[in-house]
C-alpha cells in the first residue's frame, strides 16, 4: 500500500518528519519497504529573497545579486549566509521573493548549476525564470513569487509538486489497511488521536430509480455476500482533475479516464474494490437490464480489460448481464463492458465477492489486481451503499452524471458481529507486561472496537468493527493491545521450566560422533539435494529392490528434482564430478541424509537416515615431506572399519558384495558391511560404467550405511580391561596359501588356535610370486605377539604354543609355513 | 728399569690411549688393550702372583689405581665422545623450521550442520530437548493444524511440493484440496514437529527442530528449493511474550555477539498471536546504517509469537491452562549473514574448495 504523505496528512496529524512515522509503523507492525519522493524533485532549487542588487563592474545589463537561500547556505560561523549570484534579469528589486537554483542542481532542461566567473565575478547558482524550472509561461524574466512566500525551503516542497510517499508493507490480516481511511485510523491508534474525512455526498438524483432499471440476482451459494449497484446517466468522459491524478499516480496507479479514475481513487481510499460498467453493453429486455453472479462453468472463455482471452475453471465467479459474462468477479473487469469515451450510463459496483473463491482464481488465472488483492483479504461488506454513494457523488462532481435514485442492495445474510469478552488477566498474562485497563479501551477504541466494561471487574466486552475480519477473539484483541503499547517495552525474561529436562538423546549425541569420526578420517561433510531424478538408480546401476517406490513430486521445478532420493550415492557421485570437472581431483565426502522409500498403499513414504561417504584422489598433493597413495577399496574400507571400531560395533564382518544388487560395484572390490547377521550397508569402488556415467575418470572408493541400524549396533564402553605387565614376545609367520582362503578365514583360525597365550595378529605382507609362492597362491605374513597375564613366557612355551598354532592352521587351511 | 716404572709408563701410554680415542670404537679398542681379558693393566694384575711378596702390597695398589683411573678416565671419555657424536649428529639434523609441517588431514563439517549444531547447543543448555520429524507431512501437520486456513497461497502448488498420494485418504487427517495438492507434501517449514511433539507429549514442552524443508523456488544466489530451519516451541503454564524476548534475546546474543540488540517488529503469522519479526542490530555498522543492512541498521533474522490458541486446541492441549510461544529461524540466512555468501548454491554442490574453507 502505497501512502501519499501529504493525504494522510489531511485526515490526521502526522509528524512533519516521515522518518518519524515510519519509526512509529515499524514499532506497532507496519513494514515500510521505502520511503519515495514522486513528481518533480528539484533537488538543490529552493525559494529565496534578494537581499542586494548591484550593477555589475563589467557588463552593462547583468547584475551582483546577493540572495538570501536560508539554512541551504550557511557561512564558516554556522549562520545562514546569502549567495552571490550574478543575474541578467531586470524585472526584480531587492526584497523580491524568487526561485534560486545552487549549484548541484539539475534544472528540467538539463542545464547543471556550477560554481562560475561571469566576466570575472563569481556567481554560485542561478536566479530561475518559470520556464527554466520547466512550468512554461513567461520568460521575460525571473520569477517572482508573492511577497508571503517562505525564504529557503525546498521549492519542490513550495510549489507542491513533490510527494512524499510511504511504500508500506501490509500483513494479509490487515485488509482494513490498504486503504487510505484504514490508514489514517491506524495513525490515529498509534498517536492516540482522532482521524477525519470529508466523504463527498450525492448532491441531488434524478431519472428513473435504479431499482426499476436494474435487477440483482446471486445465483449460487459462496459466490458473493453482498451486491450493490447504482446508476449515474449522461457522464461525460474525459481526463481527471490534476489533483487526482497527482494522487492516482503517487498511489502508483496509471490514470484513465475521469470514470475508471474515480472508482480507483474511492478503493484507494475506503478499501472497497469497485467497478464502473458501461450500461449500454448490458442486454436489454423490456427497457429492463439484469446482473447475474454466478459460477463459471468449467472452459468458458472470457476477455479481460487487459485484452486477454482467458480460460475459466468451473467455479471461478462471473458477473453477468444475464446472457454474457461483464466481469471475472472480484478480479478484473471486461473488455465489452469497459467505460469508453463515448460512455454515457454508467452502473457502478459496490459488492463482497468471497475470498476464498477470488483468492483462487487470481491464483489459477495468474492475474493480480487491486480489487484481487483487496477481496482475497476480505473486504468489509457493511460498508457497500456507503462506498457506492461516494463513487456516485464523485462522478456527480467530476463527470457531470445524474445519480438515479435508490439503488439495488442484494445482501442475503446481513454481517452480525458478537462482542468479546476481554480479560484484563490473560492480557498480563500473555504479555507479561502491566498494560493498564485505560490503555486497552483507548487502543481498542482508536481501532474502531466499542469498548464497553463488563458486569465482571477487570472484563472488558469488546465489538470489534465490521472492517476488521482479524479479530474474532480475545487473543486477536490482545495483539492489537501488544503492538500498540509496544514490544519493545516488554521486561524479558526467561521461563522457569519446572519438571522439564532437556539434552540431546543417545543417538543424536551418537550422530555427531560419527560426524566427528568422519571428519577425523579426513572426510568432509557435504549436502547433496534430496531431490532425484527417475532414471538416478538406473544411471548408479543400482538395483531398486528394498528401496521402496519412488517418491514423485507433482509439481517438480526441473526435469532432474522429479522425485525423492533412494540412495545419497548419486548425490555424492555428482560433487565428486562437480570437483573433478572443478579441477579438484582429491574429493573425500561423506553426507548425512534423509532417503525416501515410497510404499504402494500408503501416502507417506518410510523415510531412514543413511549415512554415505566417497573418496577419490588422494588424501591430499604430494609435498616435500608426505606423498598420498591413491585413494582405492582399503581406504574407504578403512574408515568404515575405524567409524565401527569407534563405535563399539561388535562382531564386524565383511562379505564380498556380489549379485544384481552391487552391480554398481566394480567386481571383486565391493563388500558387504555386517554386524552379526545385521547387513549395514556395502563399501567398494565404484564400477568404471558407472563412473562414466558419471563423468568421473579417477577411481572412486564409496560406503553407504544405515544410520539407524548403525546406531542400533552401536554398544557403549564395557568396562575397563587390565593388561599385562609382562614382556611380549614376538614371533613372524608367512603361511601360503590358495588364493581362495580369505585373510578373515585365516585370522580366525589363527586366533582360535592360538589360544590365551596369543594376544596380538597383525597381518604385515601380502606376497605373490608365481615361482617363489606358486601359481594361485599368495604368502600372508603375520606378526604375531605372545604374551601371558601373570608371568614371563619362557622360551619353551612359546615355542609350544607357536608350533600348535602352526600345525592347526596349515592342517586347517591347507597353507604350508614359508621360510 | 722396575716394575714401578713400567706401571709408571703404563699409566702414561694409557692415558694416551684413553685420550686419543677419537670415537667410540677407538675408545672401545683401547679399552680392550687395556683392561680386556688379554689387555695390559689386566696383565699385570695377574702378574701380582709372580711379584715378591715384599713388593706386593706397593705394586699392587698402584695396579690397582692404574685400573681404577683407567675405567675413570675411559668413561668419562665415553661420555665425552658420546655428547660429541650427538652434537654432530644434532649439527646434522637441524632443519629449517619454516618448512611446512605433516599436517594431518581432517575433515570439515559443513557450514550449515555447525550452525546447526551450535543452535542446539545453545537451547540444550537452556534445557530444550532436539526433535525431528518426516520431511513428507501431511498437509493436516504442515497447515490446517498451525491453523493456516484452507485457502491460504501458501498451501497452493506454487509455494509447496506436493507428492504423488499412492493411497489418496489415507492419512489420518486427509482434506479437500484444491488441483495439484494432496494430503502428502515435502515440508515447507520445520513448524510440523511443533504440531507431532505437541501430540506426542504433554507439556511442559521446551524443544527445537531443526530440519530440511521445501519451497518451490529456483535455485538462484538468494534461493534454494531445499534450506534448513530451526523450530523453537514452548509450551508450559505462564508462559508469556516477557519469556519468549528473553529466550530469544539470550539465543541472539549466543549466535551474534553480546553487544547485539534485538528488535521485536509486530508481524503475522497464522499459528502464532501475537507475532513478531525479530531484528538484530548489524554487525557491519552497529546500528549506524549500511550497505549490508540496507541503510536499516538492523537484520531480520528470526519470526516468533505467542502460539495461537487454535494450535493448542488442535493438538489437544487446553489454552486455558497453558500458554507457549514459538520461533523460526532461517539457518542459510544466518550462515549467508555471518559469512557474507555470495551465492547459497554453493551450499549444495559439495566444492572442496567451499567445505574447506569453513
Amino acid at each position: 500500500m502505497r501512502v501519499p504523505y501529504s493525504w494522510l496528512q489531511e485526515m490526521v496529524e502526522v509528524p512533519s518528519d516521515p522518518a518519524e512515522l515510519v519509526a512509529e509503523f515499524i514499532r506497532t507492525g507496519t513494514e515500510v519497504e521505502s520511503v519515495d519522493t514522486v513528481g518533480e524533485s528539484f533537488d538543490h532549487v529552493v525559494t529565496a529573497q534578494v537581499v542586494s542588487k548591484e550593477p555589475h563592474p563589467d557588463s552593462d545589463h547583468m547584475w551582483v545579486t546577493k540572495v538570501d537561500v536560508g539554512g541551504f547556505n550557511v557561512g564558516e560561523d554556522g549562520e545562514p549566509e546569502p549567495l552571490q549570484i550574478v543575474c541578467g534579469a531586470q524585472n526584480f528589486n531587492e526584497g523580491d521573493h524568487i526561485v534560486t537554483a545552487m549549484i548541484g542542481a539539475e534544472l528540467p532542461g538539463g542545464v547543471k548549476i556550477k560554481k562560475s566567473k561571469l566576466r570575472g565575478v563569481v556567481s554560485c547558482g542561478m536566479n530561475c525564470s518559470a520556464r527554466e524550472l520547466g512550468l512554461g509561461g513567461d520568460h521575460s524574466g525571473i520569477m517572482i513569487l508573492p511577497p508571503d512566500a517562505p525564504v529557503g525551503v525546498p521549492f519542490a516542497q513550495y510549489q507542491g509538486t513533490s510527494e512524499t510517499v510511504l511504500d508500506c508493507e501490509i500483513t494479509p490480516n490487515r485488509p482494513d489497511c490498504l486503504s487510505m481511511v484504514g490508514m489514517a485510523r491506524e495513525v490515529g491508534a498509534i498517536y492516540d488521536r482522532d482521524y477525519h474525512v470529508d466523504y463527498p455526498a450525492i448532491a441531488s438524483e434524478t431519472g428513473r430509480p435504479t431499482a426499476d432499471e436494474l435487477s440483482v440476482v446471486i445465483d449460487g451459494e459462496g459466490l458473493c455476500s453482498r451486491y450493490v449497484a447504482r446508476i449515474v446517466r449522461n457522464v461525460k468522459v474525459g481526463p481527471s482533475p490534476d489533483w487526482m491524478v497527482r494522487r492516482l499516480t503517487a498511489l502508483g496507479i496509471r490514470p484513465h479516464n475521469n470514470i475508471v479514475d474515480i472508482t480507483n481513487y474511492v478503493m484507494m481510499l475506503t478499501g472497497q474494490p469497485l467497478h464502473a460498467f458501461d450500461l449500454s453493453t448490458f442486454a436489454e429486455r423490456d427497457g429492463h437490464r439484469s446482473v447475474v453472479v454466478r459460477a463459471a462453468r468449467e472452459g468458458e472463455r472470457f476477455q479481460t480489460l487487459d485484452g486477454v482471452e482467458r480460460t475459466l475453471a468451473e467455479g471461478m465467479g462471473l458477473i453477468t448481464d444475464g446472457e454474457r459474462p461483464v466481469a471475472l468477479a472480484g478480479v478484473m473487469g471486461g473488455m465489452d463492458s469497459e467505460i469508453e469515451d463515448d460512455t454515457v450510463d454508467v452502473m457502478v459496483e459496490s459488492a463482497c465477492f468471497d475470498a476464498g473463491r477470488t483468492s483462487h482464481t487470481s491464483r489459477d488465472l495468474s492475474l493480480i489486481s487491486d480489487a484481487s488483492i483487496r477481496f482475497e483479504r476480505q473486504v468489509d461488506e457493511t460498508g457497500c451503499v456507503d462506498v457506492a454513494n461516494i463513487t456516485c457523488a464523485l462522478i456527480e462532481q467530476l463527470a457531470g452524471g445524474e445519480v438515479a435514485p435508490g439503488y439495488v442492495d442484494v445482501y442475503p445474510a446481513p454481517a452480525h458481529i458478537e462482542a468479546i469478552a476481554l480479560r484484563m488477566g490473560r492480557v498480563h498474562d500473555i504479555c507479561g507486561a502491566p498494560i493498564d485497563e485505560g490503555f486497552v479501551e483507548r487502543a481498542l477504541t482508536r481501532l474502531g472496537c466499542t469498548v464497553e466494561r463488563g458486569a465482571e471487574e477487570g472484563v472488558l466486552l469488546v465489538t470489534p468493527p465490521s472492517f476488521r475480519p482479524d479479530l474474532p477473539r480475545e487473543i486477536d484483541l490482545i495483539e492489537e493491545v501488544l503492538r500498540l503499547w509496544g514490544m519493545g517495552r516488554v521486561e524479558a525474561t526467561i521461563p522457569a521450566a519446572r519438571n522439564h529436562i532437556g539434552g540431546l538423546t543417545r543417538d543424536q549425541r551418537a550422530t555427531r560422533e560419527i560426524g566427528r569420526i568422519m571428519r577425523a578420517c579426513g572426510l568432509n561433510e557435504t549436502t547433496t539435494y534430496s531431490f532425484a531424478a527417475p532414471g538416478d538408480l538406473e544411471r548408479v546401476g543400482m538395483s531398486t529392490e528394498g528401496r521402496g517406490v519412488p517418491v514423485v513430486l507433482m509439481n517438480p521445478l526441473v526435469a532432474e528434482q522429479t522425485e525423492m532420493r533412494r540412495s545419497l550415492l548419486p548425490g555424492l557421485l555428482q560433487s565428486v564430478a562437480y570437483n573433478e570437472a572443478h579441477g579438484t581431483a582429491n574429493v573425500q565426502l561423506y553426507e548425512i541424509g534423509t532417503l525416501f522409500h515410497g510404499r504402494e498403499n500408503a501416502s507417506a513414504p518410510k523415510e531412514r537416515e543413511s549415512l554415505a561417504g566417497v573418496l577419490s584422489g588422494a588424501m591430499g598433493d604430494i609435498t616435500w615431506i608426505q606423498k598420498y597413495r591413491p585413494l582405492r577399496f582399503f581406504d574407504g574400507k578403512g574408515v568404515v572399519e575405524e567409524l565401527l571400531s569407534q563405535l563399539r560395533v561388535e562382531k564386524v564382518r565383511f562379505r564380498p558384495a556380489e549379485g544384481e544388487g552391487y552391480a554398481f560395484l566394480q567386481p571383486g572390490r565391493g563388500a558387504e558391511v555386517l554386524s552379526g547377521g545385521t547387513v549395514l550397508g556395502w563399501v567398494g569402488e565404484i564400477h568404471p560404467d558407472t563412473r562414466e556415467a558419471f563423468d568421473i575418470d579417477l577411481p572412486v572408493v564409496a560406503f553407504e550405511l544405515n544410520l539407524e541400524a548403525l546406531l542400533r549396533a552401536a554398544r557403549p564402553h564395557g568396562a575397563y580391561r587390565d593388561f599385562s605387565s609382562f614382556p611380549p614376545v614376538e614371533h613372524d609367520m608367512a603361511i601360503v596359501v590358495d588364493e581362495s582362503v580369505t585373510c578373515e578365514d585365516l585370522e580366525r583360525r589363527i586366533r582360535s588356535a592360538g589360544g590365551k597365550l596369543l594376544a596380538g595378529v597383525r597381518l604385515f605382507d601380502v606376497y605373490r610370486d608365481e615361482e617363489r609362492v606358486g601359481a594361485g597362491k599368495k604368502s600372508m605374513a603375520f606378526a604375531l605377539t605372545y604374551r601371558a597375564a601373570d608371568h614371563t613366557l619362557t622360551s619353551e612355551e612359546v615355542e609350544k604354543a607357536h608350533s600348535r598354532l602352526v600345525a592347526k592352521v596349515c592342517k586347517a587351511t591347507g597353507g604350508e609355513i614359508r621360510s | 728399569m722396575s716394575l714401578i716404572d713400567d706401571l709408571d709408563e703404563l699409566e702414561a701410554r694409557a692415558r694416551g690411549m684413553i685420550e686419543g680415542a677419537d670415537g667410540t670404537d677407538a675408545l672401545e679398542r683401547a679399552r680392550v688393550a687395556l683392561l680386556g681379558r688379554k689387555g695390559e693393566i689386566t696383565s699385570v694384575m695377574h702378574m701380582m702372583g709372580k711379584v715378591a711378596p715384599e713388593e706386593r702390597p706397593v705394586l699392587g695398589k698402584r695396579a690397582n689405581e692404574l685400573r681404577r683411573l683407567a675405567e675413570s678416565m675411559i668413561e668419562r671419555r665415553g661420555k665425552d665422545l658420546r655428547r660429541e657424536a650427538l652434537s654432530s649428529l644434532m649439527a646434522t639434523e637441524a632443519v629449517d623450521v619454516t618448512l611446512p609441517g605433516a599436517r594431518p588431514k581432517l575433515g570439515h563439517q559443513h557450514l550449515i550442520s555447525q550452525i546447526i549444531e551450535e543452535i542446539e547447543d545453545v537451547f540444550c543448555g537452556i534445557g530444550y530437548t532436539v526433535e525431528s520429524g518426516p520431511q513428507v507431512e501431511t498437509s493436516w501437520c504442515n497447515f490446517t493444524a498451525l491453523n493456516a486456513p484452507m485457502d491460504h497461497p501458501s498451501r497452493s502448488a506454487r509455494d509447496s511440493f506436493y507428492i504423488v498420494d499412492n493411497a489418496p485418504g489415507s492419512v489420518d487427517h486427509p482434506e479437500e484440496h484444491a488441483h495439484g495438492e494432496s494430503d502428502v507434501l515435502l515440508r515447507t517449514q520445520t513448524s510440523g514437529v511443533q504440531v507431532r511433539t505437541m501430540l506426542a507429549n504433554k507439556p511442559p514442552i521446551y524443544m527445537i527442530a531443526p530440519g530440511t524443508v521445501y519451497r518451490p523456488d529456483t535455485a538462484d544466489a538468494c534461493h534454494l528449493p531445499q534450506f534448513n530451519q530451526v523450530e523453537g516451541l514452548v509450551v508450559d503454564r505462564g508462559i508469556t511474550f516477557g519469556d519468549l524476548k528473553g529466550t530469544l534475546d539470550y539465543f541472539v546474543k549466543c549466535m551474534f555477539g553480546e553487544e547485539r540488540k534485538t528488535r521485536y517488529r509486530p508481524h503475522f503469522f497464522p499459528f502464532t498471536e501475537p507475532s513478531c519479526e525479530v531484528d538484530v542490530s548489524c554487525g557491519v555498522c552497529h546500528g549506524e546504517g549500511c550497505a549490508f543492512c540496507k541503510h536499516s541498521g538492523w537484520i531480520e533474522i528470526l519470526g516468533c509469537g505467542m502460539v495461537d490458541p487454535n494450535v493448542l486446541v488442535n493438538c489437544g492441549i487446553d489454552p486455558d491452562e497453558y500458554s507457549g510461544f514459538a520461533f523460526g529461524a532461517g539457518v542459510e540466512r544466518i550462515a549467508a549473514l555471518r559469512y557474507d555468501l555470495p551465492d547459497l548454491r554453493s551450499l549444495m554442490t559439495g566444492d572442496m574448495r567451499f567445505l574447506e574453507q569453513f
